[in-house]
């Protein structure tokens, strides 16, 4: 625009010496003298600096160089006010702020970038099988060869599994936490390696090339960042493999994975609709909408289950967007926490409109000169407006100062690895562009939010109703009053509302942290160790026994050690495997239709470790041992469920097959275990002696009678003391898992707690200005009420009155918008109603209490008013 | 209050010359100077235009798209700036002419309320 207008400026130039040439040359060719000539056509042509102003006008600006004008003139009357400039930008500043910091974390956490080529189109295929009330499985393979065949949904669809392996020969022996992958899933990803190639599909297959792909991060902490690692030979669970690839720093699928090697799956298991091992991922036509793929996907699991009838016994398939997979548990609460912010900011804007408005009513003076002197009510309006997103551009510019500050904290206290959630890791929460085009929408939007009410007012106004209004004992502004007002009773509702949710995730947080996990989690060890395959081979289980009772006994003899155990998986940490199992005189149940247990092996010690109570039969003893009889101990959930309550003990299990039964004898029950969350409900748990069964999976328990964390290195060199080479995957105290289990629930409650009193100092500062002014404006009335007789009680009465109708109005519709709101929380609640009466009456006592408190201060001004002095004022 | 009522005479004013500017432009694009002529010799002489203010009329106009501005040899090889109309301008000026008929019609039966009902 600017540079337009300067060149046709530099046009009209050209044009009107071109013009007077023209003209002079015509009035030469009539026979005027050259002199003559061109003195008429200067005349004819008229005053030449008026047509280039004029035209210049045509060009010009005027908007901005109004707005220049007004920007000018808003900074001096914000300089002129340094209080309440001052106040308006900290509340702008704190409600923008807030509102940054939780939208940063959106846009990291549910809107990043991933690295996955349009990862829009991503997404898992989770199995479903409706009798055994399973909605995200892994699939079983019959299941996946029939799809990759038959479905129309998808361009490419991939298999893979979780595959630990023990790495040796670098350095110290380590677990790697690995996944196998079918050749096309890095296809599908559409990520290519930052060195060498991915898996091909002549090593996906059973029996082909035994490779692996490295994660950036193993590449550089294990192998140094060798640039010839591709084609060197690396030891992965005691067999050669060949480092064919490394993948880039930014690739991190599944979260945490250090190695892939290749699926492999053999086409002998073509007809298994029964293990479920497989976690597919799929990339879905172009055009293809997920309901659709869904849609097409459950018709095609009903015709797989009519053709398997035997052996399918109702898997379906459901479908999660590879996003949403991946933010997992941590959406609702992040949405929750964005409507927060925003209602905070909006009760900041009430106030600050309220402040504006209240200003506006002693500046009625000034606006009437304006309007005297001609400004237009529009010109007014902008001027008002110009003042207004100064201050929330001001406002906005501390609030983002104010969000880098608060990310930080916020990564700080981010619920990271926490084994029982999906929650994507966050380790920095960037000041992006995106975030900065928030704050700027957030702090353009509240200046004219809270703006254009107080300028409209302002506006309105003509100076006849000016001059009206200041007359003596009439009260000034009554619109205006009436607005800020309504202003008090919006806020005040918003209010109730962020106290309502905060008092229900309050009142979860306390029922969650005061539930019992079913054991007693502090002062215990828990030391995770996954058996190499290759020299504790499943066919050989003796060695797997004599390496848990060998490091069983140098643990024992560790410092202030009381009780020790292991188990082959601890709780909390997340899901390991479930077992089958049919109760001895019943009917045999239809394939897939058997009764399941959560499965665990321990070592007579573990209950004592834990602090597991007994409640009926006995506990395991040394005896229990491999060749003796089978005995299991089941918890309160399958005895109730399964085994007919108080008489378990003593009933047996089949967990083997119908034709080849393999008995299990009930000698004892105990309490039940949290062992997936506090929130989560209870699996059915089968124990059986670690000894009569053992696994490559242990972990270690050590009650001590001090610090756990002080026993981590002993208890670790205790593993190595009997084998040298074996990685410990981690040890922690069981505190520490138990305190992570809680820690999203910890930080979206004390987040939103931490709003809702923001909220409700905002509230009281709001209704104590509206009430201060209102009291302020009634020094006269009040006056003359006292010297008709009137008592200071009566006073007091009239100014809480007043402040107590704006409270309960304010109050009850926040009861009812709180009542409709608190619905879309109740997936993040615990045990309470979203509508619990007790948190609302609970929240709307202590709103009231407040605001009564913030309108007493005035209200106790009033009372000492002087009659005689406020006869005599203004 | 002032302001505004002289405001709105001089946009009437500038909307004729406007009118007269996009009309001669519809006979092809022509530089200021044949333009400033054309609107004279037009209509008889009657309207003198004082020549300068064209200019402000035609920057107006380029600003709102109607006409558009090249650069050219004029019949004796001069080089000159050419105002042509615009489809947009076009338009502009079937709508304007309208308008002006229409004003122009109801102006006259009022001024001559007889001779709408005798006919011409």
């Amino acid at each position: 625009m600017m540079l337009r207008r300067k060149r046709m400026l530099k046009q009209l130039d050209e044009d009107i010496h071109e013009h007077i040439a023209r003209e002079t040359q015509e009035n030469v060719d009539r026979g005027m003298s050259p002199e003559e000539a061109r003195y008429a056509a200067m005349r004819k042509f008229g005053n030449v600096m008026r047509v280039k102003e004029e035209t210049r006008e045509v060009w010009s600006v005027v908007w901005l160089e109004q707005l220049l004008q007004d920007t000018r003139f808003g900074l001096r009357m914000l300089r002129k006010n340094p209080g309440f400039t001052a106040i308006a930008i900290l509340t702008l500043a704190l409600g923008i702020g807030a509102s940054t910091s939780i939208f940063s974390v959106v846009n990291t956490v549910l809107l990043g970038h991933l690295p996955y080529k349009d990862p829009g189109r991503l997404a898992m295929l989770w199995g479903t099988n409706a009798k055994q009330g399973a909605t995200e499985i892994p699939v079983s393979p019959g299941d996946f060869f029939e799809w990759r065949q038959r479905n129309t949904a998808f361009q490419d669809i991939a298999a893979s599994y979780d595959h630990e392996v023990t790495l040796t020969g670098a350095g110290t022996p380590q677990l790697l936490i690995g996944y196998s992958f079918s050749a096309n899933y890095f296809t599908i990803l559409g990520v290519a390696p930052e060195l060498g190639r991915t898996i091909g599909p002549e090593e996906d297959r059973p029996g082909g090339a035994k490779v692996a792909v490295l994660s950036d991060k193993l590449w550089r902490e294990t192998f140094h960042g060798d640039p010839q690692i591709i084609g060197k030979p690396i030891t992965l669970d005691g067999e050669p493999y060949s480092v064919i690839g490394v993948m880039p720093r930014s690739f991190d699928y599944p979260p945490g994975m250090q190695v892939w090697m290749p699926a492999a799956l053999p086409a002998s298991e073509a007809n298994d609709y029964q293990h479920h091992y497989i976690r597919v991922m799929a990339r879905l036509k172009p055009r293809i909408s997920v309901a659709r793929a869904q849609a097409q996907m459950t018709a095609l699991s009903l015709q797989i289950n009519a053709e398997h009838p035997a052996t399918d016994t109702g898997n379906g398939v459901n479908i999660t967007p590879l996003r949403e997979e991946l933010a997992g548990d941590i959406q609702t609460p992040l949405y929750v926490l964005l409507g927060a912010v925003g209602f905070v900011l909006l009760i900041g804007c009430a106030n600050v409109a309220s402040l504006l408005l209240a200003r506006a009513t002693t500046r009625h003076k000034e606006i009437a000169a304006c309007a005297a002197l001609g400004a237009s009510r529009g010109r007014l309006l902008r001027q008002f407006l110009t003042e207004s997103l100064l201050l929330s551009l001001a406002g906005g510019a501390l609030g983002i100062a104010l969000a880098v500050w608060c990310t930080k904290f916020l990564v700080s206290i981010f619920p990271n690895d926490i084994a029982n959630l999906s929650i994507p890791r966050v380790e920095n929460i960037p000041i992006n562009l995106p975030v900065l085009f928030f704050a700027l929408a957030a702090t353009i939007f509240t200046g004219v939010l809270f703006g254009v009410a107080p300028a409209m007012q302002s506006a309105r106004a003509n100076a006849a109703d000016i001059l009206k209004e200041s007359g003596r004992g009439a009260t000034p502004g009554s619109r205006s009053a009436r607005l800020r007002r309504f202003l008090v009773v919006g806020e005040i509702a918003l209010s109730l509302v962020l106290l309502a949710g905060a008092g229900l995730l309050i009142e979860s947080f306390e029922r969650v942290v005061h539930g019992s996990l079913g054991f007693q989690p502090d002062h215990v060890l828990g030391v995770e160790v996954f058996l190499a395959t290759n020299r504790y081979p499943e066919n050989q289980p003796d060695k797997q026994r004599a390496f848990v009772r060998d490091v069983l006994r140098q643990m024992q003899s560790l410092p202030s050690v009381q009780f020790i155990g292991a188990a082959s998986t601890l709780p909390l940490t997340g899901f390991w495997g479930e077992t089958d199992f049919v109760v001895e005189g019943q009917a045999p149940p239809k394939p897939g239709e058997s009764p399941s247990a959560d499965n665990r092996f321990v070592t007579p010690g573990y209950f004592s470790t834990m602090r597991i109570p007994l409640l009926r039969g006995r506990s395991f003893t040394d005896a229990d041992r491999d060749g003796s009889r089978h005995v299991a101990i089941v918890d309160e959930t399958l005895a109730r469920r399964y085994l007919g309550g108080s008489s378990a003990v003593g009933k047996r299990l089949n967990l083997g097959p119908q034709e080849k039964p393999d008995w299990w004898e009930v000698v004892g029950e105990v309490g039940n275990v949290k062992a997936f969350g506090l929130e989560r409900p209870d699996l059915p748990t089968l124990y059986r002696p670690y000894d009569q069964s053992p696994v490559g999976l242990i972990a270690f328990t050590i009650r001590t009678a001090g610090d756990p964390a002080e026993l981590i290195n002993s208890a670790e060199q205790a593993v190595w003391d009997v084998d040298k080479d074996q990685p410990v995957f981690q040890a922690l105290p069981m505190s520490t898992l138990a305190d992570q289990s809680v820690a999203l629930r910890r930080v979206s409650t004390m987040l939103l707690a931490g709003f809702a009193a923001l909220a409700l100092v905002l509230a009281a500062v709001g209704i104590y200005g509206v009430m201060a002014y209102s009291v302020a404006q009634r020094t006269h009335e009040i006056g003359t009420r006292m010297a008709l007789g009137a008592e200071p009680r009566d006073i007091l009465r009239l100014v809480l009155g007043q402040g107590a109708r704006l409270t309960a109005l304010g109050v009850t519709l926040g009861v009812f918008a709180a009542f409709v709101l608190t619905r879309f929380m109740a997936s993040i609640l615990f045990d309470v109603s979203a509508s619990n009466p007790a948190t609302f009456a609970a929240v709307a006592i202590l709103l009231t209490s407040i605001a009564l408190a913030a309108c007493y201060i005035p209200a106790r001004r009033a009372m000492r008013i002087d009659p005689m002095a406020a006869l005599r004022y203004e | 209050m002032s302001t505004k009522e002289q405001r709105e005479r001089i946009e009437l004013l500038q909307g004729t010359l406007d009118l007269l500017i996009l009309r001669t432009l519809l006979l092809g694009p022509r530089h200021g100077h044949a333009i400033a002529k054309a609107i004279e010799f037009n209509s008889d002489e009657v309207l003198q235009v004082e020549q300068g203010s064209l200019y402000p009329a035609l920057h107006r106009l380029i600003k709102r798209g109607w006409i558009s501005v090249e650069e050219g040899t004029s019949e004796n090889n001069r080089r000159a700036k050419f105002y042509r109309l615009t489809p947009k301008g076009r338009r502009q000026l079937a709508l304007e002419t309208r308008k002006w008929d229409k004003l122009a019609g109801a102006i006259a039966r009022i001024l001559r309320p007889n001779s709408q009902e005798n006919g011409p």
